[in-house]
């Protein structure tokens, strides 16, 4: 059970990777206009 | 001025930019009679900001407030659904930066309402949002699993440190959410508490904090007054609730009410522009002046009003027309800002621009209209200060009353009080609908002007068209042959051969004529018609001969006199065939004509008295076109050869009666009588917006729009009764359980969060209507600016 003592301080700063991850996701615009990936296939251009 | 630090320069800057005469009209325009031709620096002015940092209707209570107090700002009205103000201000006494700067100071940020800076805020403010969402959700789950063998573990399972451990990583991961997740209501919290106002953030950032501060004790002093418990989870999981409530209803409300202002905003922010050597230059719609070319590709929406130079096209008119099949457009056809381009690139020549064209009125009327307070919101406003300070009373005697057995269970108690009351949806039942309801007619081309409107014309129990003309079309039809005594030809040949008379010219009676013939089953048309002359203001003659008879005759069509016949007595309208033949005329034929009904009129009388609605007809048209009109459409009461007085007589005596009256009329000269009336509807295609007076004007050329304007006014009022009701019940139930403690704080923000956003979703069932808004989305799939609609 010791190994927990590890886990438990990594889980931690695991997210605050996930949470970086988010972030860019987020400010990268990934959230926005999702209906626009499918619309390009009918696009002209 | 000179100390200020950087980033505050900068905003500063950009506000002395507006001080600028020139910028004015961009965001506004001069207030008053006559502004028009004086200089800027003369009149008042009337402009209109997009508020950054609002959250519900105590904050535009605030910001009006802190706006009022500007010396030289003279009317303020700040609308918290469309997140807009409008600020009549005099430019003599104050500037647009000064009194930005008393937004500013009371902690709220106004840009001014120039759309394509007011959406690239929107879209920061969005991402911002999500991103709040995202952490608090994220560290909630994590917050939870830390939490969870605490819960599972018997006594003894869990050593101290473990648990102490497990603690300590709560706590980590609870940071962001107290410190960047509930940043909104913590700032708000604080701005109320500097203005010394109690709004509904106030009650949450105290939640939150007593959350906090009793579980870090719990982490870090386990000996301490307030125990060991913590409460991480429970606090984790309202703030996600709460944010989770807040991000879904600002979604629907860009959806919903925000459909008006997807119709206000709908003109495109550069253009294509012919340069002097010939090609084409991208330019901001606001450079442009008139006799412009601009190119306008498939998709894009016309700038400006014009006619087209180049090319051919089909037009999506239905915002300014109610008509949702597409237009055709060639060369020199006329086009209408607002309208979208659906088929093919074309060459456009600017004729009108701003505010001069025709949808510059429109967006005139809704913008005035978005601000109203109709006045049950104002009712609902007036009680959320005291309910809030209520509110907080209440938890501090609850946590009085608990302190006793238990200081930590005491606390949470208070906590739960001050997270499950919801103000904002008692404050947010009546604009969401109305203004979604708003947004629901703009969109099938009916414009309300005043909201309170909407909560008249439910109430309404009788109709009046005040026009002959809001049931008939502005033209003519044959209702009736009458032959003449010895015509020799059946009444079928008679109308082909005044049609081929008729067919020369373009007078209304003539085209009734030639319609009618149209339809006409095949024939054996026997006669020779030939030069063909139009009389003006009389009628046609011609020269014809009959096949198998010897020589020609006059044929004249029009009026009696025209005609040569003796007039018939109090006959209808009519048009007279008659031939003359050596001196003799004879009668052919006499062709009723009256003006032809509208095609959906009878359906509509009768939808309206299906909703229990008497409707009659009053009109200045004479008595026996009037009954006829009546008769056909099935309206019992009518009355013609009113003069305006009469109207507005019969209205006053219909209103002693004690019925609530809405009049249609084609909103022209019949200002007294819409004014008079409860509530006021302007109808017909040429509505002049400029000069009418109704409350709600119908653009279309269709008169079932009338019947569901009043329908979902009713649904409407239906619908703010149904959330006015839920607010109130939930606060009622909610408050007394969380005070008796059955109430943990984790349900608490379940609850409130659940209780805003049901309100806006009972709302946005308005959106979904019987009434044509799909087509005009269905036509610009691809339009960056296209309808926001429920797709």
């Amino acid at each position: 059970m010791d190994i927990l003592y590890l886990l438990i301080p990594l889980s931690v700063v695991l997210v605050l990777f996930v949470l970086a991850g988010l972030w860019w996701a987020v400010y990268r615009g990934q959230f926005e206009n999702v209906e626009q990936e499918g619309e390009r296939i009918l696009r002209g251009d | 001025m000179s100390n200020k630090p950087a980033g505050q320069l900068a905003a500063t800057d950009t506000a002395m930019l507006l001080d600028d005469p020139q910028e004015w009209s961009a965001f506004g325009r001069p207030h008053g009679r006559a502004a028009a031709d004086m200089p800027p620096t003369q009149t008042a002015w009337e402009s209109h900001v997009v508020l950054e940092g609002m959250h519900c209707t105590a904050c535009a209570l605030t910001i009006e407030d802190a706006l009022r107090q500007v010396p030289g700002v003279s009317d303020v009205d700040v609308s918290a659904a469309t997140r807009r103000a409008r600020v009549v201000w005099n430019p003599a006494q104050v500037l647009p930066s000064q009194w930005m700067e008393a937004v500013r100071k009371a902690g709220y940020r106004s840009i001014p309402a120039m759309d394509a800076l007011a959406r690239e805020e929107r879209r920061r403010e969005n991402r911002r949002a999500l991103w709040r969402w995202l952490v608090a959700g994220f560290c909630m789950m994590q917050v939870m699993m830390y939490a969870w063998p605490a819960y599972q573990a018997m006594p003894g399972d869990l050593t101290f440190e473990m648990e102490q451990l497990l603690r300590w990583a709560s706590w980590v991961i609870s940071l962001p959410v107290v410190l960047f997740a509930c940043g909104p209501f913590f700032s708000s919290a604080l701005r109320d508490l500097r203005q010394r106002t109690v709004s509904m953030d106030l009650p949450v950032a105290l939640g939150m904090l007593i959350t906090f501060v009793v579980s870090m004790l719990g982490t870090f002093d386990p000996t301490g007054p307030f125990g060991r418990e913590v409460y991480y989870d429970s606090l984790t999981m309202f703030v996600f609730f709460l944010l989770t409530g807040r991000w879904l209803e600002l979604r629907l409300r860009d959806r919903t009410a925000g459909a008006l202002e997807a119709v206000m905003n709908r003109l495109p922010d550069s253009v294509l522009r012919r340069t002097a050597a010939g090609d084409f230059e991208r330019v901001a719609t606001r450079r442009l002046k008139l006799g412009d070319v601009l190119r306008v590709l498939p998709g894009e929406a016309f700038p400006a009003d014009g006619r087209i130079l180049n090319g051919s096209t089909q037009a999506d008119e239905a915002l300014l027309t109610g008509e949702s099949t597409p237009v055709a457009k060639q060369s020199a056809s006329p086009v209408t800002a607002g309208s979208y381009n659906l088929s093919a690139a074309v060459e456009v020549v600017v004729e009108a621009l701003g505010a001069q064209t025709r949808f510059g009125q429109i967006v005139t009327l809704m913008e005035s209209a978005s601000l109203q307070k109709p006045r049950l919101a104002q009712l609902a406003d007036r009680v959320a200060r005291p309910f809030l300070v209520g509110v907080l009373l209440a938890a501090a005697l609850a946590a009085a009353w608990w302190w006793p057995t238990d200081p930590s269970h005491a606390l949470m108690v208070a906590v739960a009080v001050l997270v499950v009351t919801c103000p904002c949806a008692l404050s947010l039942a009546t604009p969401v609908a109305m203004l979604t309801a708003a947004g629901t007619l703009a969109r099938s081309g009916v414009l309300v002007r005043n909201l309170q409107a909407l909560e008249a014309l439910a109430a309404v129990d009788t109709v009046v068209f005040d026009k002959t003309g809001t049931l008939t079309r502005d033209r003519l039809a044959v209702t009736g042959t009458q032959l003449g005594p010895d015509a020799g030809l059946t009444a079928m040949q008679a109308l082909a051969l005044a049609a081929r008379l008729a067919q020369h010219s373009l007078h209304p009676v003539a085209r009734a004529v030639v319609a009618a013939a149209e339809v006409l089953p095949p024939h054996d048309d026997s006669w020779l018609v030939g030069a063909v002359e139009e009389l003006p203001g009389a009628g046609l003659q011609a020269l014809g001969s009959r096949n198998g008879q010897q020589g020609e005759a006059i044929l004249r069509l029009g009026s009696v006199a025209h005609a040569r016949v003796a007039p018939a007595e109090g006959a209808p309208q009519q048009v007279v065939l008659s031939a003359e033949r050596e001196g003799r005329v004879t009668e052919l034929a006499r062709f009723d004509l009256s003006e032809e009904l509208r095609p959906e009129a009878p359906a509509v009388v009768q939808q309206l008295r299906d909703a229990g609605i008497a409707v009659e007809l009053l009109s200045g048209d004479h008595g026996l076109a009037v009954q006829r009109v009546a008769q056909r459409t099935g309206i019992d009461a009518a009355q013609g050869a009113c003069t305006p007085q009469d109207k507005l007589q019969h209205l006053q005596a219909l209103q002693a009666q004690g019925h609530l009256v809405a009049m249609v009329g084609d909103g022209l000269n019949d200002g007294p009588v819409l004014a008079g009336a409860h509530a006021s509807l302007a109808f017909g295609k040429s509505v002049a917006l400029a000069q009418s007076r109704s409350d709600i004007v119908v653009l279309g050329d269709n008169l079932a729009l009338v019947a569901q304007t009043l329908l979902l006014a009713r649904r409407t009022m239906h619908i703010v009764r149904q959330n006015l009701w839920w607010a109130a019940g939930y606060n009622a139930v909610g408050v007394p359980l969380a005070i008796a403690g059955y109430m943990p704080a984790w349900l608490a923000g379940l609850g409130m969060a659940l209780s805003s956003l049901l309100v806006v979703l009972n709302a946005a069932r308005l959106a979904r209507t019987a009434g044509g808004d799909a087509p005009a989305n269905a036509h610009a799939p691809f339009s960056a600016h296209g309808p926001v609609g429920v797709v």
